[in-house]
């Protein structure tokens, strides 16, 4: 017998919710969703919080950002301040210097004996010990450690934590002022090269066909010139200074982040939702940014973020090259050129900015493959 | 055959637009070294001689081209060798850069797959996180600080190898002790590169049916993953040759300069300090010639092994 659903008898109608009997032989727990839906960035997120390595990773990264901001402007000194008296001091650290760490001391060799006690030469107190004493051609002489900054006049408060340079720049304010500089040039190259990469690619990737193959040529063509060869070349000729080293990094940085984005734009061009918003009239500008882009953000941010490091470290190859940016603007690789040059003599100019960039670099590895890992579709809800 | 002219048109045009863009250089530079009153009358003289610098500039730009294509004709040194032939520095100083580039690579290569293998074979033990640990340490740290550090710690803390390269070195084996530092601090990032992809190829080909075949018809797992692993992940190796020997190119330019050893890098840096700007431009175009010619083995090489790479080609 067929049954009419709005011509239903009266009495149906009318059945009290006592006549029904639930199917469900367990009570429903809960009738609402009591959790917040969990959405693609939520849940990378969450899985990059659980990471530790990440999250250790992105602490080191942060603290090397704030100690850029701040330090340089609690030294009490400034970048350029040279004082030729006091050049390559070592460093010396307020109370770690009483425990025989970090305290200024220097050893001179092959000093006389008797020229010890001569104020002149050795002011009073600058004489840590006597580490060796020999003879020389009959001539007394000894290996001394001296306080070198008793030794070479400095103010008794006067303290550099990681020591002067060959001008006498206070090096710790060098260094953070200079990993400020080293970090916008990555970030500036980082994003310009984001920028054009997208534009490039998503344009690429969306019309296809001749635009495509042309514009597709003209990315190859352009990427088999070396970066490093590129980079000079531009550097020589643009001069040395932060925009032209920007500049040489984002002349054929963009190509990697150009083919993704028109990879991604070939699969998801044709998915049946970007072909309804078509059908509906909307125009090829919001499609390719509103409809079909943001399936790009994730691969996107992982690859900036990869770049990132990169980006530090052909900075201070350049800056190994001669081709840093203009003195007597600090970067890392400026630092850490100039300390080379006195590695053997004075090595802590080159310990504490080798120290910070290998740190800088490893951490910002670190967050990046945790990213990645965290924003990789398929690993989705795992932990 | 269409793919490998296409190829090969295609590099052409690369270099083509580097030896644009260091024409520009040479010619557009503000302090031009035409005019530098540094540079002696009689060079200045075989510069304008040689650069036709009385025409037009795209005269100046066909014959510099043509100048390079027909006798390897790069111009002379104004600063560092005043008035020798640049092509003729570069000849001489090729040795030692090729010994330290050739040897950092075919060490690193049996080196880094060595280590994928292990990583990937003893995965999550404490070998593999071991290995993965020196893999970041390795990639993370530029080779040029390693450099500083080898050079520091080995040379000057534990005299073991001399500080610099030794010229003087009468016997193959002094000559190759002096050496062996440099081409340690190039080696460790290849090394660590290969090691993490190899280790990520061969995880992934580790999961597939075709290993379980493999297994099931009675392989040990290290024979499953050598014979049949190793070979599927070789392919996607193979495109990484490009960027590890690019890289060692790269950090050979630093570090030869470091350790002082009188290969082209040193002389890259010496040229780009004294503004000697052809002697820097003909290397550049050199290296952009190698690289390019690497690029080009190795994309031919991968179509070889697998001929679905082979877009244009024909049927």
């Amino acid at each position: 017998m067929m049954i009419d659903r709005n011509n239903l008898p009266e009495e149906l109608l009318n059945l009290p919710d006592s006549a029904f009997e639930s199917l469900h032989q367990e009570d429903i727990k809960d009738e609402k969703f009591q959790t917040k839906p969990v959405g693609f960035f939520k849940d990378a997120m969450i899985r990059l919080s659980h990471s530790k390595v990440s999250m250790l990773s992105v602490a080191l990264i942060v603290l090397i950002i704030l100690l850029a901001i701040i330090v340089p402007n609690i030294t009490g000194y400034t970048y350029v301040e040279q004082n030729i008296e006091l050049k390559n001091l070592p460093p010396k650290i307020p109370v770690l210097c009483d425990l025989g760490i970090a305290d200024g001391g220097r050893v001179l060799e092959k000093r006389k004996v008797e020229a010890l006690s001569d104020t002149s030469r050795y002011p009073e107190g600058c004489i840590i010990e006597i580490v060796k004493e020999y003879e020389l051609k009959g001539v007394p002489m000894c290996d001394v450690k001296v306080d070198a900054y008793v030794y070479q006049g400095a103010p008794d408060d006067q303290y550099h934590w990681f020591g002067t340079d060959y001008l006498g720049r206070d090096l710790m304010t060098r260094l953070f002022q200079g990993t400020r500089i080293s970090l916008l040039i990555a970030f500036f190259s980082v994003i310009t090269n984001c920028i054009i990469g997208v534009v490039y690619g998503a344009i690429a990737g969306y019309y296809g066909g001749k635009v495509d193959l042309i514009m597709t040529h003209v990315a190859e063509i352009l990427d088999g010139m070396p970066y490093t060869v590129v980079a000079i070349l531009f550097m020589i000729l643009f001069g040395a200074g932060m925009l032209s080293i920007v500049l040489a990094l984002t002349i054929t940085g963009w190509i990697g982040t150009s083919r993704m984005i028109r990879a991604q734009f070939y699969r998801y061009k044709g998915r049946e939702y970007v072909l309804a918003a078509r059908t509906l009239g909307v125009p090829d500008a919001t499609l390719i940014f509103r409809h079909i882009l943001p399936n790009c953000v994730g691969p996107l941010i992982t690859r900036t973020m990869i770049a990132i490091p990169g980006a530090i470290f052909s900075e201070s190859f350049l800056a190994f090259l001669g081709l840093g940016i203009k003195a007597p603007n600090p970067s890392i690789g400026v630092l850490l050129s100039n300390g080379q040059d006195v590695l053997l003599q004075y090595p802590y100019q080159v310990l504490f900015p080798a120290i910070l960039i290998s740190v800088l670099m490893i951490a910002f590895n670190l967050f990046s493959n945790g990213l990645r890992d965290a924003l990789d579709p398929t690993k989705r809800g795992e932990e | 055959m269409k793919y490998v002219l296409q190829r090969i048109g295609a590099m052409l045009l690369t270099l083509f637009m580097v030896m644009s863009l260091s024409f520009m250089v040479i010619r557009l530079m503000p302090m031009s070294l035409f005019e530098n009153p540094e540079v002696p009358k009689e060079i200045q003289e075989k510069l304008e001689d040689k650069f036709h610098l009385n025409d037009p500039l795209p005269v100046q730009y066909f014959y510099f081209m043509e100048g390079i294509v027909t006798g390897l004709d790069f111009g002379i040194s104004v600063k560092l060798r005043p008035g020798l032939d640049v092509w003729g520095i570069i000849v001489s100083r090729l040795p030692p850069t090729m010994l330290i580039n050739f040897i950092s690579l075919f060490i690193s290569i049996p080196l880094g797959l060595i280590f994928g293998i292990i990583a990937a074979l003893k995965r999550n033990t404490w070998i593999d996180s071991t290995i993965s640990v020196f893999v970041i340490l390795f990639i993370s740290v530029p080779s040029f600080v390693f450099a500083s550090l080898l050079q520091y710690v080995l040379t000057f803390v534990f005299p073991i190898f001399p500080t610099l390269y030794d010229s003087t070195a009468t016997t193959l084996g002094a000559m190759m002790w002096s050496l062996t530092l440099p081409i340690i601090a190039l080696s460790l990032s290849p090394i660590a590169t290969l090691t993490r992809y190899l280790r990520g190829e061969l995880i992934e080909n580790i999961s597939s049916d075709y290993i379980l075949l493999a297994r099931t018809k009675g392989l040990s797992r290290p024979q499953a993953i050598v014979r049949h692993a190793f070979r599927n992940s070789m392919m996607p190796i193979t495109s990484t040759l490009v960027s590890l020997i690019t890289g060692i190119m790269g950090g050979s330019l630093v570090v030869e300069s470091m350790f002082a050893i009188p290969g082209t890098g040193g002389m890259l840096v010496k040229s780009i300090f004294a503004g000697d700007h052809f002697l820097t431009v003909a290397i550049l175009i050199f290296y952009s010639a190698i690289s390019l010619v690497t690029i080009l083995v190795v994309d031919l090489s991968y179509s070889l092994i697998d001929p679905r790479v082979r877009v244009g080609g024909g049927k």
